[in-house]
């Protein structure tokens, strides 16, 4: 653990010290950074667009986990729809969210919406794809099995796919969550939508250097956040698989 | 699967959401009507935050909301699909608008330019080592402006015409204002055209302003606007004119107390109090000056931002 925080504590005395040498122009030195962010801390404002940020994140993460479970185990489950939609899921997964802006403000012009559009595209396309390899994965033997044994499509579901395919559910939120934090703060910041991507716009045009690396800090912090609740949901609800259950083994 | 089902109702929630994005504005409390207005979080409509705080809005039963789209780009398309019912704009920008038909219309004016050679809001800046001294230097010279094709170009070129050079070989590169005091000091460009707060910070770091854009292409230009879809105009021409009357009331009283819009900076930007104190203010006359308009409708039909149409004044002016 203090090997780890060692190098957070080196890149702190380098941020310190670069910009105090002059060698990089228009960089603050951390310290001022810090200070810049005990001061936004302080304000209401501040709280008000984390607290958009990570309604929309969560939000968007939420139907994107949503559908992309509905959806994958649906078409995974069913081999016909399955090769139906494959060239469609192939041709709309690599259109990158943020080419959504324009269509984006058009719908919902500055608001949520917009944010959400562009996040739950971006995270369903993760989710979907991991339900599908996930759902791919069932043992025919297995599913052999609880046919013979004359297991309703509902048993079979909860009892045989279902396990299965649940890593690779958690895997695809992982990814989903980190993908997610990314879009919210990219339609905040290049839309306008409230949150915290906006308020670095805004403290950009305003010349407020510090502030602004203040808050890309902040949205820094967030992304380790959530890797690491994700991590931790990740382990407490797969305890009983054995992905997680080598790990501390390892 | 109780998760399962729980996603699906989300979903389901969520999409029922999204079919109401668009609802009109509805009556708010106490019968005022709640009114969304699209503006660029800069100096420039320091006058509407003002003239909200004055309550110049609230006493015309106009309950407003600011959304701070990051340029133009998100306010005409907002206006036009009703998400704001006035929206912030360049004039250039409205033109270019108006040569597509999109069907906007001016309702108040924006800001002005001081009119004022060495003390406007704007200005084409160079650093201080920098060989450029004079308007007529910045030809076949890589200049950075926020848009391209758009008031900053048109206007820079119309300087170095007038100062006796020749535009055509400039390069235009575009970045945001912020961006350029650090570009014009890494060499990046050899000149920017900046606009406060940047201006400022380009000066403070030594910088010289070798044209002063606004004041050549016209004098007392009206640099921007705000305006209502034609759609509002013809079925709520009562909260048009209330909102008229109330930016007008909001311009002049900015315009008369510039320590106050000062102070309202502090509220939408994150300018510090210092850059506040000593940045240049623009002007907020309530009057459009129409021949500044026409200057600009030409100087951008000259530089080929209209896609060769020429745009009918008639149609976006009140």
């Amino acid at each position: 653990m203090i090997l780890r925080l060692s190098g957070l504590a080196g890149l702190l005395l380098l941020a310190e010290a670069l910009p105090r040498l002059g060698l990089v122009a228009d960089l603050p030195p951390a310290s001022r950074i810090l200070a810049a962010l005990a001061d936004e801390a302080g304000t209401a404002a501040f709280w008000t667009a984390v607290g958009d940020t990570l309604t929309a994140w969560a939000l968007g993460l939420a139907i994107a986990v949503g559908a992309g479970v509905a959806v994958g185990v649906l078409i995974g489950a069913v081999p016909t729809l399955r090769a139906w939609t494959a060239s469609t899921v192939e041709f709309l997964r690599p259109i990158p969210s943020v080419a959504l802006i324009p269509l984006a403000v058009l719908l919902y012009g500055t608001d949520l919406g917009s944010t959400l559009l562009l996040v739950v595209y971006a995270a369903f396309w993760q989710v979907l794809v991991q339900v599908l390899y996930g759902v791919a994965d069932v043992d025919p033997v297995a599913d052999e099995t609880a046919r013979s044994f004359r297991l309703s499509p509902w048993a079979r579901l909860r009892h045989v796919l279902w396990p299965t395919a649940l890593p690779y559910v958690f895997t695809g939120i992982r990814l989903a969550a980190a993908v997610a934090l990314v879009l919210a703060v990219t339609a905040e910041l290049v839309i306008g939508a409230p949150g915290l991507g906006s308020v670095i716009a805004v403290a950009q045009s305003s010349g407020a250097l510090p502030t602004m690396y203040a808050l890309i800090v902040v949205t820094g912090l967030l992304g380790v956040a959530i890797n690491v609740g994700a991590r931790y949901a990740e382990r407490r609800f797969l305890s009983w698989h054995q992905s997680v259950r080598a790990e501390p083994a390892r | 699967m109780r998760r399962l089902i729980a996603g699906l109702a989300v979903l389901t929630l969520a999409a029922a959401g999204a079919g109401c994005g668009s609802d009109d504005p509805g009556a708010g409390s106490g019968g005022a009507d709640k009114v969304k207005v699209g503006v660029i979080p800069i100096v420039d409509v320091a006058p509407i935050y003002l003239g909200q705080q004055k309550g110049f809005f609230a006493s015309r039963r106009i309950e407003l909301t600011m959304e701070s789209g990051q340029g133009g780009a998100a306010i005409v398309p907002g206006v036009v699909s009703g998400q704001f019912q006035f929206g912030f704009s360049n004039i250039t920008s409205l033109l270019v608008a108006q040569t597509r038909n999109v069907p906007i219309k001016v309702v108040a004016n924006g800001v002005a330019s001081t009119g004022q050679a060495g003390k406007d809001f704007g200005g084409v800046t160079v650093r201080r080592d920098s060989p450029i001294t004079k308007a007529a230097d910045l030809a076949g010279k890589k200049i950075a402006v926020n848009t391209l094709k758009n008031i900053g170009d048109t206007t820079v070129r119309e300087s170095v015409r007038k100062a006796g050079g020749d535009p055509a070989g400039i390069t235009f590169v575009e970045m945001p204002f912020a961006n350029m005091p650090a570009a014009l000091q890494a060499g990046q460009v050899d000149a920017a055209w900046v606009v406060e707060p940047s201006l400022s910070a380009v000066t403070a770091a030594g910088g010289r302003v070798v044209a002063w854009n606004y004041v050549d292409a016209a004098p007392d230009l009206t640099v921007a606007a705000y305006f209502a879809s034609t759609k509002l105009i013809a079925d709520d021409a009562d909260l048009v004119k209330r909102f008229t009357d109330a930016m007008n009331e909001s311009l002049s009283y900015a315009d008369a107390h510039p320590d106050e819009v000062r102070a309202v900076l502090g509220s939408y930007t994150k300018i510090d109090p210092k850059a506040r104190a000593a940045l240049t203010l623009p002007k907020w006359p309530t009057a459009i000056n129409k021949v500044s308009v026409e200057t600009l409708a030409k100087l951008g039909e000259q530089d080929g931002i209209f896609a060769g149409a020429t745009p009918d004044l008639t149609k976006i002016l009140p």
